[in-house]
């Protein structure tokens, strides 16, 4: 047996985790964007929804006092993109915590309770993954309102069967583990040891996963705004924009590029970040 | 006097693919106030299953306690509803198990999870209950205890962390300490200081130990009366003095005959032949007697009841024949 390792896993995690390049790429991508849009309005250059002298203003190229050019109303596409990072991040942040949340909490009852309790939701979270998602999220969209609010719940609550999966396979090897058993003689209860015992042992994986999965859901919230469902004009979203430039994209290729290419800035420094945090926390990677 | 546990007839069951495993047989025993008492058998005998029978956390399924009863001071323990029996887990009885490492949970500090121990059956403020459990490592004679409160398990040695188990388990003071194996998983020098410090504890609060082992020279250490255990059931029971100067079922001869002796030379240590027989398929009369040297015909016809071979001492062999128990 390996003697006293002197630091704790957290510790020793950061360590694994700064030696590696992609993982901290990835994570001062993510800190970077995140201080842009919290900065925003410092850094912007001009307004998100003032739009110039049209029409001389209208599809300007990038250069100039319009370092990415203006789109079709004359507005400054910096600006909109700053601003846009925004609606991105905090949809991403929020519709991950949602899912998350409702994730946790139904995969561990299911891991823990097991037997019919584990059958029965399981079987409904099969069930729930086998919607598509995009076509009830359009449904719903086109039922209730284009609320920004909406569309975040949205995201999330279609979102958290596959942190069910993953926190409910967790359960089973952990719940199996010897402190549990060790808990249960000192007399603890079945909610005391789900939540003192249980689940603070799978948040690193859970956290990971969170990660990983902040991309695929600014994907979403993009993949919405292109089909004009997302989030409603004049507020910017990247996704929004990209769609508005689609018509002039041979012309005016500004409008629609510098979006697309931050969301997919954002998707990989978020997978990045993800992939270093697995490779540095991981149990499963470093034994 | 009234005995502090009372254990009658448990009948441990299992099911398994291939049918119903009686880990534990219709098995009696029972503990005096402030008495040690060892268990002893080889592994797979169904020690552990009886400690986890009286704490009642036989994973069930597969586990049931199909038969028999626990009293404790006269309280019948199977008849308890679950919350009744969380006031007594940890509170009355109190479990540590073999392999520190695994039984403490590895995202909270030791300090805490003593701090949580206390917490669960005492009611008292945080700041309180945090000076109970640096005083419970101090108890456990882990130095400095005061910075010792915020490490983690992994950064302790077993011998540590089994002391932590220990504090842990005596936090509230419970009448009745089931130590499962505590020190094989020690080395040797360590597992030394884990049985004194019990034994320490022990003396100091005056509580019963159930003392589960394969190490029949940690019993002698230790305990007072001696319970040998074979495939489920018991088949000697005497005092610690006359187990090792007399004993009376073959299978105890074989134990004692397999204990490395500094004062004699052999070539080879002897060894009992065979396994423990699987639980599903046990031969018929004595349970022994597949392995037994001193077999006969009627061994394999019934199960000898305990025989009655002197004052506290009771043997399951016909060679013991004379008044049933």
């Amino acid at each position: 047996m390996k003697e006293t390792i002197k630091r704790s896993y957290w510790s020793s995690g950061w360590d694994r985790f700064r030696k590696n390049p992609m993982g901290m790429a990835g994570a001062v991508i993510v800190v970077s964007l995140y201080l842009i849009a919290l900065f925003a309005p410092v850094i912007a250059p001009g307004d998100p929804v003032d739009h110039g002298d049209l029409p001389s203003m209208r599809h300007l190229p990038p250069g100039g006092s319009h370092l990415l050019g203006t789109d079709k109303f004359g507005r400054d596409v910096l600006t909109r993109l700053l601003y846009g990072s925004r609606i991105s991040l905090v949809i991403g942040f929020i519709a991950v915590a949602i899912s998350v949340l409702i994730g946790t909490i139904v995969g561990a009852v299911a891991g823990y309770a097991g037997g019919i309790v584990d059958s029965v939701i399981m079987r409904i979270v099969d069930a729930l993954m086998a919607i598509p998602r995009l076509f009830l999220l359009l449904t719903c969209i086109a039922l209730f309102s284009r609320s920004i609010w909406l569309i975040i719940f949205l995201l999330g609550a279609t979102s958290w069967m596959a942190t069910v999966r993953l926190v409910r396979a967790q359960l089973l090897t952990i719940k199996e583990q010897d402190f549990v058993v060790a808990a249960e003689a000192l007399g603890a209860g079945k909610r005391r040891i789900i939540l003192k015992h249980l689940i603070p042992n799978t948040l690193t994986v859970i956290i990971i996963s969170a990660t990983l999965r902040i991309g695929g859901i600014i994907l979403a919230e993009a993949a919405l705004s292109f089909l004009g469902l997302g989030v409603p004009p004049p507020t910017p979203s990247w996704g929004q924009m990209v769609f508005e430039g689609r018509e002039v994209l041979l012309g005016a290729w500004w409008v629609s590029t510098f979006p697309g290419l931050a969301i997919i800035i954002t998707v990989i420094g978020y997978n990045l970040l993800g992939d270093g945090l697995r490779d540095a926390f991981d149990p499963v990677q470093f034994s | 006097m009234d005995k502090l546990l009372k254990v009658e007839n448990l009948t441990t069951e299992f099911l398994t693919s291939e049918g119903l495993a009686r880990a534990v047989d219709r098995f009696s025993f029972d503990i005096g106030h402030g008495e040690t008492v060892g268990l002893v058998g080889e592994s797979g005998c169904g020690k552990s299953v009886t400690a986890l029978s009286i704490m009642r956390l036989v994973s069930d399924p597969p586990g049931r306690i199909s038969g028999g009863s626990i009293f404790l001071e006269g309280k019948d323990l199977l008849s308890l509803t679950e919350k009744e029996m969380r006031k007594i887990r940890g509170n009355e009885i109190a479990i540590v198990f073999q392999e520190p490492l695994s039984s403490l949970n590895p995202v909270f500090t030791c300090g805490e999870q003593i701090r949580e121990a206390i917490a669960l059956h005492q009611k008292m403020g945080r700041k309180q209950s945090r000076e109970k459990a640096v005083e419970m490592l101090r108890l456990v004679k882990i130095p400095d205890p005061g910075n010792r409160y915020f490490s983690y398990p992994h950064q302790m040695s077993g011998g540590m962390r089994q002391r932590v188990m220990i504090a842990m388990a005596l936090s509230c003071q419970p009448k009745l300490l089931i130590a499962d194996e505590p020190s094989t998983a020690l080395d040797v020098s360590v597992q030394s200081q884990i049985m004194e410090l019990l034994s320490d504890l022990r003396d100091a609060m005056s509580m019963s130990i159930l003392l589960i082992t394969h190490d029949l020279s940690v019993v002698a250490q230790m305990a007072e009366r001696v319970i040998i255990m074979y495939a489920g059931t018991a088949v000697e029971e005497a005092s610690v003095k006359e187990i090792f100067s007399d004993p009376g079922h073959p299978y105890t001869e074989g134990l004692l005959a397999s204990i490395p002796r500094l004062n004699a030379r052999v070539e080879r240590l002897s060894v009992i032949p065979g396994n423990v027989p699987d639980p599903l398929n046990l031969p018929s009369g004595c349970r022994f007697s597949d392995r037994c040297p001193k077999r006969e015909e009627r061994c394999f016809a019934k199960e000898p009841p305990m025989f009655v071979a002197g004052k506290g001492h009771f043997v399951r062999c016909w060679l013991s024949e004379g008044q049933e128990r």
